[in-house]
């Protein structure tokens, strides 16, 4: 019993008895229906309907989706079937309660039945009037649907047909809106999870099977851990937070059984054709052989669509509560009760044991990652007892989706007597229906190929042609592929709707009128004339080819009606297109200028709603045709973020017009994908107008429509925007050869320097303040830490890995430690080992220590050093041995090299120089030691001298710009700026400090200004003197390729911003920057890969890094562009 | 990192917490302040659904880390309405249905904010240009720019 009352509509159903909509004593009513609202707003929609049935407003109306414990299990979310089909018991539902209380307010206002009219929540007669919640107060009672109830009659909507407002848009437009993402569960903790190396793959016997080990006792100790849970591939990290345990997780050694390498698509037309398929004939008619051997002409065609990602904006996520084995699931998922059905099997439930509570999520269009999660989160609550939330990151969705198939449809056709006379249709569709990703990687299923039957959508051409063949051919999927928006309808009608095309253009008349030649259906018929009269059709007989300048501009015409569901399927709302083009024959771009769609979609229940739905699929199509394909790269299997996989943006918008036809009395079809459907084929047919050039594989990128300009002889080729790059050659080992034969001979005869014996350091009290300042000045300004410090090391331990062109050396610990660190080093041993490069057992320094900048130090400064290295906390860490390239690994030899290059001779001031400019020298010389980043070394590493000082210098993959000389001049460098830059890191609108420098910059902060000051003085003196600053280079026009397209995506957003003073990284105009200037890629690559990570006490700002969603190839592509585009005055990078 | 004390003011109030300052913006604002406006989208800057203002400009709270809004005035989706009214921006956005999923709505109204504080009367070019870098799935790009367009005053024609 219900307090207040309740009077509800049900059906039994095989899933239990489920309530349609009920309405309590409040007059508050509740809808349930099983699908979901997937951002296209049928939760509004759906509201519509039960208001205009029942009799009350759209706000008393509340409508629950999909969740799998309240609402009739109705199938998933798919083929815009929402309003068509799941909507049909819900409003016979409304209309039976509508009834119900028209006769409750009969009898309570005494008044003939036929003579009350329910409204606005209230039965009414004459002058009287009872509201629906006075009616339902005090009952309670639940009444069986009655499947035949007479729903109302359109003529007399007042509700569904007007132009609603979304009900969920207040509360998304405050931030107050619940989506999967915000999902909180008391308790709950947090799973990262790990997935294997075989990136978007679902068959073979590797899934499920890979994992070899990994290292908990890495991670155990770190705050926050809770569990590593695995099951077969399945691995997850579970911790308190959610940083936490993606932190955790990232840090976690995980050992994989390499995968054997994926199928390779970078020929998809071959690829599909050679995978394994079965041809399912939907139709046969007339004898097509015969009719195409006697075609006046005849061609064949083939037409390849890519993979796509369904991209959602916000990746899946899910929370789960084991709730003592009888778990609760929250989830974004298109499909609730499959989803339980999957879990269910998952953890060995009964599904009815399980309840999916279904929360909105960033729209997906198809099957992405959100079931899959949900699996995750379940496994994960179940090993914990407790809730757990997994949110995956924007990488994982990326890789793993099941991506929109990509499919290939090939056509032969002939023409007789101006008639389309013969037509067939092979289509490849490799899909499956995305089997949960945690029952594959789990075991729980077997990883075989399976395919599905989904490639059947509007296969069949709607034209009126003698003889005919329609095959589809089902197929496993190559890589997870399920559907998406469209499925295959939209390149099934790719096909279709260019080749008619192209035999409209073959006969010599208008495309429009030749598709009317052959079309019967009157519904359909009147669709395309209305289409192309409203939207100023131009009649035509071939390609038109208008041009001005270097444009070429056209118009294109595409129908189709949208068929789903299980073949011959059912049909939805009929879209046509007719769209306008520009294309730049020079650089191949193309724009899609405008768009009109006129609509056949029965009767309207929302107007702003379906209009909303044609701009979301004219747009989101449009981006597909032109922009998107997932490419696979050999290493990198797909792309990991948006930066390799642009989608349509603000600026290139086409303008969309939009023709709802009015069909009133003809029942509701679905609207959700059909003004899709047209698009590549509209767009393709308005390129062939415009230029003569049929594009028939998508995208439609400019690389593509140069080809095929340059084939029919248009427009002159352009070069190739981004030349393939060579791999790196090392130049190290010609290096090392050179020192081997210089050094190795003298070497043998020079003696060992001699041990110095362990000495306790004095104790760290028994030095003074002031001398401890002074100590930790030179310490900062020296960067110590920065080199002594291993990433993730503790601080000044050393173990820092230095790369030199003769291997690589790990720095050593520089804390009191006795055994591993200074502990044991008398001051007298330091100080031969700051200035010789000795240490204290005799060895050899390597001279990536620059012991012949310290030599120049003063003892005072040495021995405050001293001091302050004794106070540091001591950290026990031994050092790495040296990897040496032979004959290096003798340290002896460096004894050699010692002899050569060593300049033990103190620093004398210059009485010509301001006292400024000494101590500026003294610091920058010394303990500053600029020179060894910033000198160029010679073939023994040795730090070249004279006018080569200081003249720039790559280390370790960085670029470490010139300080003397012209350069620094040319590029505006002056003491104030240095000075600014010295203390922040950042000279405004020249310079900011990234890779090794920031930590420098953040150690010369910390010096007294009249520290930073002299060094400003000193250095802006090496500059050459009466050298004018060059203008910054103006910008070059780069012709489109994937480098651009690629900064478009990965970097643009701050250093290209389209709306200016926004708080991004890019602090420097990138015309000014160093590492684009500088004379190979290496910092540009170093940049790119680990992005900046600025020390937090500077006012710099942090680049991301991208490393691991680019791969080198892509990188270099980026930073050749970047050379094209901002450094146009200079020769493009050379190969290396 | 170790943990700081890490003061700021989050929609016009002084707040305060032990953070690990070297965490994204984002987290510390969805975890420890509990807001659901700024939103994940990618973390790399790219897509602009986690775009907040700070000291009134638009940044992108996933790629700013926490120790780098010490002292600073951050506003977020929520701030825009502190007492129940809405922001003529968001108010416009639900008058032009900015929306479908709205996943990407928090980074639209965020950004259209800050441009109508640098351009009260922007034409249709300067809003798609400002807007470029967000991104939007669901292909809602018309309706939100007739949101921006309508809350500076202009007339959309669609
Ligand atoms: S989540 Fe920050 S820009 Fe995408
Ligand atoms: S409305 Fe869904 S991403 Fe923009």
């Amino acid at each position: 019993m219900t307090e207040g009352g309740m009077i509800s509509v049900y059906e039994d159903r095989p899933e239990g008895r489920m309530t349609h909509v009920q309405i309590d004593g409040r007059g508050q009513v509740t809808a349930f229906n099983g699908h979901v609202d997937l951002g296209t707003g049928i939760q509004t929609a759906l509201a519509q309907i039960v208001a205009e049935e029942l009799g009350c407003t759209l706000e008393a109306v509340t409508v629950v989706l999909g969740d799998t414990g309240r609402t009739p299990n109705q199938g998933p979310t798919i083929a815009s079937e929402t309003i068509q089909v799941a909507a049909v018991p819900l409003r016979k539902a409304a209309a039976q309660l509508g009834q119900f209380l028209a006769g409750e307010g009969a009898r309570r206002l005494n008044a003939p039945l036929a003579e009350v009219e329910t409204r606005e929540g209230r039965a009414l007669w004459q002058q009287t009037e009872v509201a629906f919640g006075d009616l339902v107060a005090g009952h309670n009672l639940a009444m069986r649907l009655d499947p035949d109830m007479p729903v109302k009659d359109p003529a007399g909507y007042r509700i569904v047909g007007r132009p609603v407002g979304r009900v969920d848009l207040p509360a998304k437009v405050t931030g107050q809106f619940d989506y999967i993402q915000d999902i909180r569960v008391p308790g709950m903790v947090h799973g990262h999870v790990i997935r294997p190396p075989y990136a978007g793959r679902d068959s073979g016997p590797f899934i499920g099977t890979s994992l070899l080990g990994w290292d908990e006792a890495a991670i155990a100790t770190r705050p926050g851990f809770l569990a590593v849970v695995r099951e077969g591939d399945f691995l997850a990290v579970v911790a308190e937070t959610a940083h936490q345990a993606r932190t955790l997780a990232e840090a976690l050694p995980v050992h994989w059984r390499q995968p054997p390498p994926g199928p390779d698509l970078s020929d998809l037309r071959h690829a599909l054709k050679a995978a394994p398929s079965m041809p399912r004939v939907l139709e046969r008619s007339g004898d097509v052989e015969a009719a195409l051997a006697g075609a006046d002409h005849r061609a064949a065609r083939s037409y390849v669509w890519p993979y796509h990602l369904h991209g959602s904006i916000g990746p899946s996520c899910a929370v789960a509560d084991w709730n003592g084995g009888a778990p609760v699931v929250w989830s974004g998922t298109q499909n609730p009760h499959m989803l339980q059905g999957d879990l269910a099997q998952l953890v060995g439930l009964e599904p009815d044991r399980i309840e999916v509570r279904r929360h909105q999520a960033a729209g997906c269009y198809g099957r992405n990652c959100a079931d899959d999660v949900a699996g995750d989160a379940l496994l994960l609550a179940r090993a914990l007892g407790r809730p757990v939330r997994v949110q995956l990151t924007r990488a994982q969705e990326h890789l793993w989706e099941p991506r929109g198939a990509a499919q290939l449809m090939e056509v032969s056709g002939g023409l007789k007597a101006g008639h389309l006379h013969a037509y067939t249709l092979d289509t490849w569709y490799p899909s499956n229906r995305g089997p949960n990703l945690a029952l594959l990687l789990t075991g729980r299923i077997s990883p075989e190929p399976r395919s599905a039957d989904m490639g059947d959508r509007t296969a069949i051409p709607p034209y009126r042609i003698a003889h005919k063949r329609i095959t589809v051919h089902d197929m496993a999927p190559l890589v997870r592929a399920a559907w998406m928006r469209g499925v295959s309808a939209l390149p099934n009608t790719f096909a279709h709707e260019s080749f008619v095309d192209e035999m409209a253009a073959e006969a010599g008349e208008d495309p429009v009128a030749f598709r009317l030649k052959h079309l019967d259906d009157p519904r359909t018929r009147d669709l395309v004339i209305k289409t192309a009269e409203e939207a100023g059709w131009q009649a035509r007989s071939g390609p038109r080819l208008r041009r001005e300048g270097r444009m070429a501009y056209g118009q294109g015409f595409a129908f189709a009606t949208y068929v789903h569901g299980t073949f011959p399927g059912t049909a939805a709302a009929s879209s046509a297109w007719v769209c306008d083009v520009a294309v730049d024959t020079r650089t191949g771009e193309i724009t899609l200028t405008r768009v009109f769609v006129g609509q056949d979609q029965g009767l309207v229940i929302n107007p702003d709603g379906v209009r909303q739905q044609i701009h979301g699929n004219v747009i989101q199509t449009a981006s597909r045709t032109l922009l998107e394909e997932v490419t696979v790269d050999a290493i990198t299997p797909a792309p990991q973020s948006w930066g390799s996989y642009p989608i349509q943006s603000f600026d290139t918008l086409p303008e969309i017009r939009s023709m709802l036809i009015a069909r009133p009395g003809d029942p509701a079809l679905g609207v959700g994908e059909s003004a899709a459907v047209p698009a590549a084929a509209a767009i393709a047919n308005a390129i062939f107008d415009a230029t003569g050039v049929r594009l028939r594989e998508a995208p439609f990128t400019p690389e593509r429509m140069r080809a095929g300009l340059a084939e029919l002889g248009g427009a002159p080729p352009l070069p190739a925007p981004d030349a393939g790059q060579k791999p790196r050659r090392r130049r190290w080992a010609a290096w090392a050869g050179g020192i081997a034969g210089a050094l190795t001979l003298g070497a043998v005869a020079l003696p060992m320097a001699r041990a110095l014996p362990p000495q306790a350091a004095p104790s760290a009290a028994s030095f003074a303040a002031p001398l401890l300042e002074r100590g930790r000045q030179v310490f900062a300004t020296g960067d110590c830490a920065v080199c002594h410090t291993a990433q993730d090391g503790s601080p000044n331990a050393g173990g820092r890995p230095m790369k030199t062109p003769f291997g690589t050396v790990f720095t050593t610990n520089l804390t009191p430690d006795p055994e591993t660190g200074l502990g044991n080093w008398s001051f007298a041993a330091f100080d031969r080992a700051m200035r010789r490069g000795i240490s204290r057992d005799g060895h050899n320094l390597y001279p990536a220590f620059p012991y012949t900048a310290f030599a120049k130090m003063d003892g005072e400064d040495m021995y405050a050093l001293y001091a302050y290295l004794q106070t540091l906390a001591p950290v026990r860490a031994a050092v790495p041995r040296a990897r040496m390239v032979a004959p290096l690994n003798l340290r002896p030899v460096n004894a050699a090299w010692n002899l050569l290059y060593l300049d033990r001779a103190p620093l004398v001031d210059d009485p010509a120089r301001s006292q400024a400019w000494n101590r500026g020298r003294y610091l920058v010389e010394g303990a500053g030691h600029c020179s060894a980043c910033h000198s160029p070394r010679s073939a023994l590493g040795a730090e070249k001298g004279g006018a080569a000082a200081l003249s720039g210098a790559e280390v370790d993959g960085w670029w470490a710009p010139a300080l003397a000389g012209t350069a620094p001049a040319l590029r505006g460098w002056d003491e104030d700026r240095l000075f600014a830059y010295l203390g922040t890191g950042h000279a405004p609108g020249l310079a900011s400090a990234a890779g090794p420098m920031a930590p420098v910059v953040a150690g010369l902060a910390t010096l007294p200004e009249a520290d930073r000051r002299a060094m400003a003085v000193y250095l802006a003196s090496l500059a050459a003197p009466d050298v004018a600053p060059a203008a910054v280079p103006t910008l070059a026009e780069v012709t489109p390729g994937p480098g651009a397209r690629l900064f478009r995506g990965a970097c643009a957003s701050c250093h290209e911003p389209g709306l200016a003073g926004a708080l991004t990284a890019a602090q420097v105009p990138l015309a000014r920057s160093a590492a684009i200037r500088a004379p190979t890629r290496a910092t540009l690559r170093s940049l790119l890969r680990e992005g900046i990570t600025a020390p937090l006490e500077l006012p710099l700002r942090d680049m991301p890094a991208f490393g691991e969603e680019l791969s080198d190839h892509q990188i270099d592509q980026i930073a050749d562009f970047l050379r094209a585009r901002y450094a146009p005055d200079l020769k493009p990078f050379p190969d290396s | 990192m170790a943990s700081r004390q890490l003061r700021f003011v989050l929609n016009g109030r002084p707040v305060q917490g032990e953070v690990d300052p070297t965490r994204s913006l984002l987290d510390v604002l969805r975890t420890d302040f509990a807001l659901k406006g700024p939103k994940y989208g990618c973390g790399k800057g790219q897509c602009g659904a986690c775009s907040v203002l700070v000291g009134g400009q638009v940044a992108r709270a996933c790629v700013l880390r926490a120790g780098r809004v010490a002292g600073q005035e951050v506003t977020t989706l929520e701030g825009l309405a502190p007492d129940g009214r809405l922001h003529p921006v968001q108010q416009a956005f639900i008058d032009r249905q900015g929306a479908q999923c709205g996943y990407c709505l928090n980074g639209m109204v965020i950004s259209a904010v800050a441009l109508l504080r640098q351009d009260p009367a922007p034409d249709r070019a300067r809003v798609e240009a400002a807007l470029r870098d967000n991104l939007c799935r669901c292909g809602t790009h018309r309706e939100i720019v007739a949101s921006v367009l309508l809350a500076s005053g202009a007339q959309a024609d669609d």
